[in-house]
């Protein structure tokens, strides 16, 4: 069970593609750099999607934890 | 501008310069003849949303820097040069059009507006002016090959739990996994988006055909498309490519996405496997009687929009339909219909870009299309068009349900 200080939650269940990324990249910089943002999602392509954005723009995804939703946590970096 | 950015935009301009582009460049004799076949500018009707208007912008330089005329005289034509408010109207022209090539089927001469905006975004992405989500998804792709490896078991145990999803709509033979991924020498690499709505319908279809299929652990969708840069779009292609290389598979069938299919079947040349889009291979089952549809399940007049992608720039029109009579006795056609469909207004990038306001402004052509048609459920094959009609049915209080075809042929499977 994950135990992350998280600053906020984006609820992203449902959305098509590829809203998930665009809604987490719009809202990275809404949070300050080192605080994690935990995103809820359904859609399971966003469990190798999300690492692969944020090693694209220099983020860390965390942990990944499985379940209805998907629960994934971003750490801003820069 | 200074002549170090002139000098590139001028290079990028020539690698775009083939015989065909020269002939589009030259023979346009402003006719006016495309005007009124812009979805934008039925809406909008301003010229600088008309295909003609648009070429315009990118001709002007061609007269500049590839004619005698313009070499020499430039002020005795239109031409202009490369300048940062001129780059302005280039960007403004290439991502107000959705590439939908519906004004090319009108040209008495046959010009391919789209190559000409091609150019008008390979220009944008020289200058650096590609909006940035473009680009960010571009580079998500292309990062993703790298980090695949770190993610493939979380992946995999993610669409493991989709799978009851697809056991509610259709049973596995026991002993199969209802979502495979990785098979070796299948039959189909089934290459869908990020989503599960783009998994679990065609999933169920493909076992209810008893067919040898992988899921592919990439998105189908090629973004270095939508922003206008070849080398990202090889990049982002290769990856599947390589995959379904050493799967060995016979084909590759690319998901209800317009531009992923475009791309995969007409811009990446030869390879070992056929690629398909999944309504091709969907009709097919229905052919050959691999799968059965109840045809009582959708309720109300369907229509069926074609995604300017799959229909006009990639030849699908008759498997859809073909699909959609086998589900209903109800199917209306929209007027105009096939090739001359309007565009929903919602490809070339726009809906990954958000452009809200000018994606419904410039699309209200489209709704009065589907009003006119008296559907209940409008159905497409294409998520880019099911989120823009989606919007559009949203915002102008449309009052239909906009499906996906999978998900309307996976509600109708039946054993006999």
């Amino acid at each position: 069970m994950s135990n992350h200080d998280v600053a906020k939650t984006l609820d992203l269940k449902g959305l098509p593609c590829p809203m998930p990324v665009v809604k987490m990249s719009q809202e990275i910089g809404s949070v300050s750099v080192g605080q994690i943002i935990e995103v809820l999602t359904t859609d399971p392509g966003s469990i190798s999607d999300f690492p692969a954005w944020a090693k694209s723009t220099g983020n860390e995804v965390l942990e990944t934890v499985q379940g209805d939703p998907i629960k994934i946590y971003v750490k801003r970096l820069k | 501008m200074d002549d170090k950015k002139k000098q590139e935009l001028l290079d990028a301009f020539s690698e775009k310069l083939t015989n065909a582009v020269r002939l589009y460049m030259d023979g346009c004799t402003r006719c006016g003849t495309c005007i009124d076949s812009c979805h934008a500018y039925q809406s909008m009707p301003e010229t600088r949303y008309t295909p003609v208007g648009r070429a315009q912008v990118v001709r002007r330089l061609f007269d500049r820097y590839f004619k005698l005329s313009g070499r020499i005289a430039p002020g005795m034509n239109e031409a202009v040069e490369f300048t940062d408010e001129w780059m302005q109207q280039v960007l403004d022209a290439a991502y107000s059009c959705t590439g939908c090539r519906r004004c090319m089927t009108v040209c008495p001469f046959g010009i391919d507006t789209q190559q000409i905006q091609g150019i008008a975004k390979h220009l944008v992405n020289t200058a650096g002016m590609t909006p940035v989500v473009l680009n960010m998804l571009a580079d998500m792709s292309i990062a993703k090959a790298e980090t695949i490896e770190d993610t493939r078991e979380n992946f995999e145990q993610g669409v493991k739990n989709l799978e009851a999803e697809v056991i509610e709509k259709w049973k596995s033979e026991a002993g199969e996994d209802a979502i495979p991924i990785g098979a070796q020498d299948a039959n189909v690499l089934y290459v869908a988006l990020a989503g599960k709505h783009s998994i679990i319908p065609a999933a169920a279809v493909m076992n209810a055909a008893k067919e040898k299929w992988s899921l592919s652990y990439f998105e189908a969708v090629n973004f270095g498309a939508f922003a206008g840069n070849p080398a990202k779009t090889k990049v982002i292609a290769r990856r599947i490519i390589d995959e379904a290389t050493r799967l060995n598979v016979k084909e590759v069938a690319i998901c209800e996405c317009g531009t992923a299919y475009r791309v995969m079947k007409y811009m990446t040349g030869d390879h070992p496997f056929k690629v398909v889009s999944v309504v091709e291979l969907f009709a097919r089952y229905v052919k050959e009687g691999r799968i059965k549809l109840d045809k009582s399940k959708i309720e109300g007049g369907v229509t069926y929009h074609d995604p300017c992608q799959m229909a006009r720039n990639g030849g699908i029109y008759d498997e859809p339909r073909y699909l959609l009579e086998q589900l209903t006795d109800n199917f209306v056609e929209m007027t105009p219909t096939r090739e001359d469909n309007w565009c929903c207004g919602g490809g070339g990038g726009l809906v990954a870009m958000g452009e809200k306001d000018f994606r419904m402004k410039s699309s209200s052509v489209k709704v009065d299309q589907v009003k006119a048609t008296g559907a209940k459920v409008l159905c497409t094959a294409c998520e880019n068009c099911h989120t823009q009609l989606s919007d559009l049915n949203e915002h102008y209080d449309v009052g239909v349900k906009v499906e996906f075809l999978s998900e309307l042929l996976a509600d109708a499977l039946v054993s006999e």
